[in-house]
């Protein structure tokens, strides 16, 4: 067992440590999980449906606390922590806007956490324009929530969230149901909070997000984390993108069809071998 | 968080292959004796009296669930009772026995239809009315309404999770500030609820819902011998708790 404080010397900023947690008895909904962020990284948390990448994310600011093991997020026990205090460093853009926008109106609706955290009036002013202006919403500053388009209220459900500055940022499912250029925004989004040095975590059906932006992936099959390490690395291996349930990204089936030693994952490796190829057919 | 326990699951005992329609004759007449009786006594009788029929149908955890999920209604019907009644009479044993009599009423009704909806198919509900000459839409409607409650509260869940992370304290506050609490819970459960009732409406539509005039159906249910003698013991013992009223004049 683990005694209260042994946390003082910790330095990742996200700890799990063998940590499993059930929904009902006898099946584990993750299983010892063992895994460590640090400070400015950005990670992606991929897995197929029900690999239990929603339930870990939910651990990371204390929505559900582990039934054995335990979890530090900066340097505080999430089982001793009450959610609105974890809150305050760990923004959780959930996947569906719908199930967090309220407020009469879009401005109202970024105020919510704003107020929660008892930020001082000027403050909060200061946050909602930054806010509105970021997420390209200050246009609708006054309407109500619902009447946004799809792609406008997943905007205004990051900006609900971001708003207050949070120090680490868990984005579940970002990319689904956002065309390409929206992708694109995110992903510039995502490298501006890297550059502030945020921790960013991204739970993702899509791999090709992943392989595109994400340096870092941590692969979870059936409730365990089956692979942690560079996404290169990870989704050019054939076996492990099998036993995930993962389909590989389009580039590195490419280039295992080009038989690329090594496959990459980026786009102007594989120009310059094609190009190579060329060259070496017309000598 | 399953909200009352109301979630039918599949059994064979004696009181699921009930046809509906007896046991909602039962239903009817024993939730008719918990608004009619005020003693105290007999409410706990009417309340004990479905306990068997729950035992035979094997349904005792679910049951438990929507008990004890209650029992945060029953405590406030409890206290409001006892306030109310002090205040209004100044008796504290006449407030004490009426606040009693009307948690045990409360708890006998949430018990009765526990029963008919843990051991009743959702299906066969819906033909129970129709051959009750219900309209369909009507029917279907309510068999709707009774599906969509686990996909209500496991929403609820998700909305209170996503609420919580922005920071937003449910209980935080005095009484009146905790259910002010509930406003960003409550309405984008509201505001999901009509988006997928207009999706579930366009895809029905979409396969021909309401195309044909006149509706058959494939199974019919009918009434066998042992729901005449459900009905008839169900009867005997309403008589029998009316009788407590007509002979010892039990209120």
């Amino acid at each position: 067992m683990v005694t209260s404080r042994p946390f003082e010397g910790v330095e990742e900023l996200i700890l799990f440590e063998d940590v499993s947690y059930s929904y009902s008895p006898g099946r584990y909904a993750i299983e010892h999980i063992n895994l460590s962020i640090d400070k400015g990284e950005v990670v992606a948390i991929l897995g197929e449906n029900g690999a239990g990448k929603t339930t870990l994310i939910k651990h990371i600011n204390g929505l559900l606390k582990p039934q054995s093991g335990f979890v530090i997020v900066s340097g505080m026990n999430t089982k001793d922590t009450t959610v609105a205090t974890l809150a305050r460093h760990v923004g959780l853009v959930f996947q569906n806007p719908d199930h967090q926008l309220f407020a009469e109106t879009v401005e109202k609706e970024i105020m919510f956490a704003l107020t929660n955290f008892n930020f001082p009036e000027d403050e909060i002013s200061r946050r909602v324009d930054w806010a509105l202006k970021e997420f390209g919403l200050l246009e609708y500053k006054d309407r109500p929530p619902f009447l946004l388009s799809g792609g406008e209220r997943k905007r205004l459900a990051l900006a609900s969230v971001l708003c207050y500055d949070p120090q680490i940022v868990i984005l579940d499912e970002p990319t689904t149901g956002q065309d390409y250029r929206q992708k694109l925004h995110l992903a510039s989004l995502i490298k501006k909070l890297n550059s502030e040095s945020k921790t960013v975590v991204v739970v993702t059906h899509d791999i090709e997000f992943a392989a595109d932006f994400i340096p870092r992936s941590i692969i979870m099959s059936k409730g365990r984390v089956i692979a942690d390490g560079d996404s290169e690395e990870l989704l050019t291996n054939r076996e492990l993108l099998m036993s995930a349930s993962l389909i590989p990204p389009q580039l590195v089936e490419l280039s295992w069809d080009l038989a690329l030693n090594p496959p990459t994952i980026h786009f102007d490796e594989i120009v310059s071998s094609v190009k190579k190829l060329l060259e070496g057919k017309k000598a | 968080m399953k909200a009352f326990g109301f979630d039918y699951k599949r059994g064979t005992s004696i009181i699921h292959i009930l046809d509906p329609r007896s046991k909602f004759i039962y239903t009817i007449l024993f939730t008719a004796l918990t608004v009619y009786f005020v003693n105290p006594l007999v409410l706990l009788l009417v309340f004990l009296s479905s306990v068997p029929m729950v035992i035979v149908a094997g349904v005792g955890k679910s049951w438990l669930r929507s008990i004890r999920g209650s029992l945060f209604f029953i405590a406030f019907i409890f206290i409001f009772n006892l306030i109310g009644i002090f205040w209004t009479t100044g008796s504290v044993a006449d407030a004490l026995i009426m606040s009693i009599s009307m948690s045990l009423r409360f708890m006998a009704l949430i018990s009765i239809f526990s029963v008919f909806f843990l051991t009743t198919p959702p299906e066969d509900l819906t033909q129970s009315m129709v051959q009750l000459k219900i309209p369909y839409d009507y029917a279907l409607t309510f068999n709707m309404a009774m599906r969509f409650v686990p996909t209500l509260s496991r929403e609820a869940q998700i909305i209170m999770d996503a609420q919580r992370s922005r920071g937003l304290e449910l209980e935080k506050g005095n009484i009146f500030q905790r259910v002010r609490n509930y406003i960003p819970i409550l309405i984008p459960l509201i505001i999901s609820s009509f988006r997928r009732a207009e999706l579930v409406a366009d895809a029905m539509e979409s396969r021909a819902f309401g195309a044909a005039k006149r509706r058959t159906s494939l199974y019919v249910l009918t009434m066998g011998r042992r729901d005449f003698f459900f009905i008839l013991f169900s009867a005997a013992a309403f008589l029998a708790f009316l009788s407590l009223k007509i002979l010892l004049g039990i209120q």
